[in-house]
């Protein structure tokens, strides 16, 4: 093991004091050359000495002999022995002088592996399940066996002209009892496929919250009835909607919504536009947030007080329990979605989507949110007898990274970034504040309708950048008649819809002109070129 | 004397198919439906060939094989392994143990007949 670099950081600290080594030493009460074989880590100290030296040095007896410096050398040394490193004949004696110099950089790298082998592991771990799932590898077994019967009992049939009645009849009911099975087997290997893609589990806080909302279908009937209360409760009318619910805050909560100046929007707790400042009970908006977002911000602090009971009640019935992460993110999502439930009325909103063929445009102007909020709202419409088309929706920044998803079963969306470069949600960005619609096919010839727009996220000032969001909406192709954004397209198998795919490294096109990246390779061999 | 073959298999479907189409091509078929059967029907009047499904209740195929092998009465047999699982693995391992021919399900008529055709000629 490599030695502690306590010699290293004694020398550190006495530079740092502006000490020679002569110096140090009569401090010390030790000769100049004992010190120097201790900075030189050439002696092992402990005990009286190294109590001392924390003394003299005026730090604390940890930071000079830390246990987790110790350790972090040894996770270097291992980290050095790993076969992706192999090439590079890393020196271990160096790992204590990284430590010792460049903590912060060593506890990265260290943490940087942890995170590698961790994911590693998962992926073995998914291969495997895949490759040894009694389930799978059951039905599979059934499959193949009613195929050779079916093949053989086939053959015969189509091959052997002088069966008797008897036996043709015997083999037309093996063809049936086992065309049966098969059916029977394919369909179990369809639910495992089902179940596996439901019971995932999640490994990040991020997918927890993706699996909360899958979970349930995105739409909160008790939220829904809560809110309403909740408006009602308010008096809110209407032509008197923000304005009521800031009474409410006042009167209920004891909160005074206060708008602020620009000077102050980088202050820290700012989100969004707004701060709330718990010891004087004050929400400050700032004047770079939009009408709609003043809105959305004042229902959302008023769904945190007063829905707080009916929020915990759907995190405590998640069939997963949360981790705290993922409950935290949960709690700010369902606070969102009261906000929007109040600012959108469920019943009414699904009434005038229905009635202008879901035109977000409309929607937002109707209701006075932004056109981000009102795409939002949409993908909610689950409502078992008043559903709506079901949606994807994506958010992304201009480099790409992805702030904000709800994924459909088939439609997987990139966790952070890194979907196909040809989907309307990155194109919307050279045509800004204009809604783009797609018509995509991936590779396995799933069609869906995308309908994207860049928005502007805050108001314009001359000093600050615009800053773009781009806010996409999808669903499958068979819903583009329901909505505007369906008229015209031609939607016959001979129309060329935009060839996409889920991600360059998952794609299957090969001679895609946008890709950039090689697929990814899961491990297994594609020796017969099944997938493309 | 025509020649013997013990069809080991658990699917009654297969059974019918392979044994209707080996007695056309001129064999004398029978059959067990599982391995303790199988093994003692090979023990008690050895066929002059073996068609063995891997995944056979009470005994799989691989075990079977390995007695077939460590039985010097019936060591030779030629045996067709029979498996729905054609993972490289199982391949393997019935070379490994000794099968003389492995086929995977679904395997056509042909196949099964030319290969019984050739292990079982003089």
């Amino acid at each position: 093991m490599a030695r502690a670099p306590i010699g290293l950081r004694v020398r550190e600290r006495r530079k740092a004091l502006g000490w020679t080594q002569v110096g140090l030493a009569e401090r010390l009460s030790v000769s100049p050359s004992y010190l120097n074989l201790i900075e030189n880590g050439k002696r092992p100290i402990g005990g009286r000495i190294l109590m001392r030296l924390a003394e003299v040095l005026e730090v604390d007896l940890e930071t000079l002999d830390a246990a987790a410096d110790r350790r972090l050398i040894d996770e270097l040394s291992e980290l050095a022995g790993d076969p992706v490193l192999r090439e590079l004949t890393l020196d271990t004696r160096e790992t204590a002088i990284l430590v010792g110099r460049h903590g912060a950089w060593a506890r990265a790298l260290s943490m940087l592996h942890r995170a590698y082998r961790e994911r590693d592991r998962a992926a073995r771990l998914l291969a495997d399940r895949l490759s040894q799932d009694p389930l799978l590898s059951d039905a599979v077994h059934r499959m193949l066996s009613n195929a050779a019967a079916i093949r053989s009992t086939a053959e015969i049939l189509d091959g052997v002209d002088d069966l008797s009645p008897v036996e043709l009849s015997k083999f037309h009911s093996i063809l049936g009892q086992e065309s049966g099975r098969l059916a029977e087997a394919c369909e179990a290997i369809v639910r495992f496929f089902d179940h596996a893609s439901a019971s995932a589990s999640a490994s990040s806080p991020a997918e927890e919250v993706d699996f909360f909302l899958l979970e349930r279908d995105n739409y909160f009937p008790r939220l829904e009835s809560a809110a309403e209360e909740l408006l009602f409760a308010a008096n809110v009318e209407e032509d008197r909607w923000k304005s009521r619910l800031i009474d409410y805050l006042q009167a209920r909560f004891g909160v005074t919504v206060e708008r602020a100046g620009l000077e102050k929007a980088g202050m820290p707790g700012v989100r969004n536009h707004t701060r709330f400042d718990h010891d004087t009970r004050r929400f400050y908006i700032f004047d770079s947030a939009p009408e709609a977002t003043r809105r959305f911000e004042i229902a959302k602090l008023v769904a945190k007080l007063g829905l707080a009971p009916q929020i915990e009640a759907e995190i405590s019935m998640a069939r997963t329990p949360l981790s705290d992460e993922a409950a935290r993110y949960v709690r700010r999502a369902l606070a969102s979605y009261c906000a929007g439930a109040m600012a959108m009325p469920y019943e009414a909103f699904f009434e005038q989507a229905r009635g202008c063929r879901f035109d977000i445009d409309v929607l937002a102007q109707r209701f006075q949110a932004s056109y981000e909020q009102a795409a939002h709202r949409l993908v909610t419409l689950r409502a078992p007898n008043a559903a709506a088309p079901p949606f994807a929706f994506m958010r992304s920044d201009a480099s790409g990274f992805v702030t904000k998803r709800y994924p459909l079963p088939n439609l997987p969306l990139p966790r952070q970034s890194g979907a196909c470069p040809l989907w309307a949600v990155y194109q919307a960005f050279q045509t800004p504040e204009t809604v783009q619609r797609q018509l995509v096919e991936f590779p396995g010839g799933e069609r869906f309708l995308f309908v994207a727009r860049a928005v502007t996220k805050e108001c314009a000032a001359f000093e600050r950048p615009r800053r773009l969001m781009s806010v996409m909406i999808a669903c499958e192709a068979v819903y583009a008649d329901q909505l505007v954004y369906g008229d015209g397209l031609d939607f016959s198998p001979r129309a060329a819809p935009t060839n996409v795919g889920p991600s360059c490294q998952l794609c299957m096109r090969e001679t895609c002109a946008s890709r950039q990246e090689g697929r990814l390779d899961l491990g297994g061999s594609d020796a017969d070129g099944i997938f493309g | 004397m025509p020649t013997r073959i013990l069809i080991a298999e658990d699917e009654p479907n297969i059974v019918e198919a392979l044994r209707f189409l080996l007695r056309r091509a001129g064999y004398e078929v029978e059959h067990a439906d599982d391995g303790e059967r199988a093994l003692a029907r090979l023990l008690a009047s050895p066929p002059d060939l073996l068609i063995l499904d891997v995944m056979l209740p009470s005994r799989n195929g691989f075990e079977i094989l390995k007695m077939v092998r460590a039985e010097p009465a019936i060591a030779a047999l030629p045996v067709v392994m029979l498996t729905a699982k054609g993972q490289s693995h199982d391949r393997r391992v019935a070379a490994e143990i000794g099968a003389n021919v492995f086929l995977t399900k679904p395997f056509s008529n042909a196949q099964v007949v030319d290969e019984v055709r050739r292990l079982a000629a003089p």
